[in-house]
């Protein structure tokens, strides 16, 4: 029965995996990018968004049409409506890493500095990116019981985006600043990379349980 | 991602007292059981879509809310089937009386071989309605959508009118005996993809002062059209074949279609068997 609408659904699913899979890379490449200030690697990633946009349209075409043609129903519902969720939340997380990439690829980009602020930025981008692996993990294996380590996870990242504040807060140096406020986006950018993963682990939550509490 | 407060997980039905109540109902052709320890509540005003595989005894259970499967011979039921408090399988209970009160249209259209006039007018008749028949009449089928259609042509042959026609006016039928319940066997398995939404339309407006049940096939009908939905499942006793029907699930239809308790219903409602 419907075996050719449950491959598609199936099909899709495992796109949303290869997705996170780019999202993945470009976070890290983008981390590394900014604190070797490596503008050719920046490059790459700005470029690898193309991609990833495309994906995006594919999955987002594709799942509607499933919507439209086969009207599912109960866990195959709550299935696509996690796809078209996650498909936004990867994208919006792409786009992140392509917005760092553009900064470090600025002419006048240097790399971070003093060592403090350097060693934030790395943490943060790393555990970012680690933060987005893990729950593209959980999408694959679709457990919520991994979701819930994904907030504390987060929780981590936090601190260290308040740490990294903090830390630019504390240059006294006037010629510091234009440098200090990029970076204090770049901050957000990664906190912001690390709350769409946790709201990949909240729609296998939902996918799983039918909890629309995790619909927040 | 901000975490909302969880709402309650299921919509309050309505608080009225059920127009039915149905209490370890099991049905057996002679020896043969065919549907077994159905309990639930029907509420009032709403539809209530009774879902399933073929032969897990949809028709089976709605023909039980009026008394229709006594029309078998050799069929048989336990349990009870509480109207309004009363058990219509009770001692001195006139099963044409329950079916005065428990209107029903079924799979095919059956009009008599009557005018449209005739058809509307004939149940009322019998009945011994003593208003204004012309105006009863016109009443049934602009309730039942289908007025403006025939009011220029009461006197043809309701066979002549079109198959969708001819469900409308089976239901104009069902209502002019004032019934409080109106039982739909697959009505509108047999008409065309236009048709069928004109008969789901009028459901809507008639829930407003009848309660419906519906069997169907079509569970994206059942979906579209139903405030609640039962999910009925055939049991098999391994050792002699025979076969039953159960109820597995009973709720609010967009549970049932969004979050299903039960495996089975889930497999069922995403087209993974049946």
């Amino acid at each position: 029965m419907r075996d050719a609408f449950h491959k598609e659904l199936e099909a899709i699913d495992q796109e949303i995996v290869r997705m996170g899979a780019l999202i993945e890379k470009s976070t890290e490449e983008t981390t590394t990018a900014l604190v070797e200030c490596n503008k050719a690697l920046a490059q790459r990633v700005m470029d690898g968004d193309e991609a990833i946009d495309e994906m995006f349209l594919d999955i987002e075409k594709r799942s509607l049409t499933l919507m439209a043609q086969q009207a599912p129903v109960a866990g195959d519902l709550r299935l696509i409506v996690a796809i078209l969720r996650v498909n936004n939340d990867l994208e919006r997380a792409g786009d992140l890493a392509y917005n760092i990439a553009k900064l470090v690829h600025l002419e006048d980009f240097r790399e971070p500095s003093p060592k403090a602020v350097k060693s934030l930025v790395s943490e943060l981008g790393l555990a970012a990116g680690r933060l987005m692996s893990n729950a593209i993990d959980v999408w694959a294996s679709k457990d919520e019981a991994y979701a819930a380590g994904l907030q504390q996870q987060d929780d981590a990242v936090d601190d260290l985006h308040a740490r990294l504040i903090n830390e630019l807060l504390q240059l006294k140096d006037e010629a510091a600043i234009p440098s200090a406020i990029r970076l204090a986006m770049v901050g957000r950018y990664f906190e912001r990379i690390a709350d769409h993963a946790v709201n990949v682990g909240e729609l296998v939550c939902y996918y799983v349980t039918g909890d629309e509490a995790h619909l927040g | 991602m901000n975490t909302v407060e969880a709402r309650p997980a299921e919509v309050t039905p309505a608080t009225e007292p059920p127009v039915f109540t149905v209490r370890d109902l099991s049905m057996r052709y002679g020896n043969s059981l065919a549907l077994k320890d159905v309990n639930m509540d029907i509420s009032p005003r709403r539809i209530t879509a009774i879902i399933g595989p073929s032969g897990c005894g949809k028709s089976t259970l709605i023909r039980c809310f009026n008394r229709m499967n006594e029309l078998i011979p050799g069929a048989r039921v336990s349990g009870e089937i509480l109207y309004h408090g009363q058990d219509i399988y009770g001692p001195g209970v006139d099963p044409v009386v329950v079916r005065r009160h428990i209107g029903m249209v079924f799979q095919r259209p059956n009009p008599f071989p009557k005018s449209i006039y005739d058809n509307v007018a004939f149940g009322a008749k019998i009945n011994g309605y003593r208003g204004d028949m012309d105006e009863l009449v016109e009443r049934c089928l602009r309730r039942a959508a289908l007025w403006d259609e025939v009011k220029s042509q009461l006197k043809k042959s309701a066979l002549d009118l079109s198959g969708g026609q001819q469900q409308r006016l089976c239901i104009a039928r069902a209502i002019a005996v004032e019934p409080d319940v109106i039982l739909m066997d697959e009505p509108a398995s047999a008409l065309d993809p236009i048709a069928t939404v004109r008969i789901e339309d009028l459901m809507q407006e008639l829930k407003k002062d009848y309660s419906i049940i519906i069997v169907t096939h079509n569970m994206q009908q059942a979906a579209r059209v139903s405030d609640e939905t039962a999910f009925l499942y055939t049991e098999v006793d391994e050792a002699t074949s025979h076969r039953w029907g159960i109820l597995v699930e009973f709720g609010e239809t967009s549970q049932i279609f969004t979050r299903p308790k039960d495996k089975r219903t889930e497999d069922y409602v995403s087209g993974r068997f049946g």
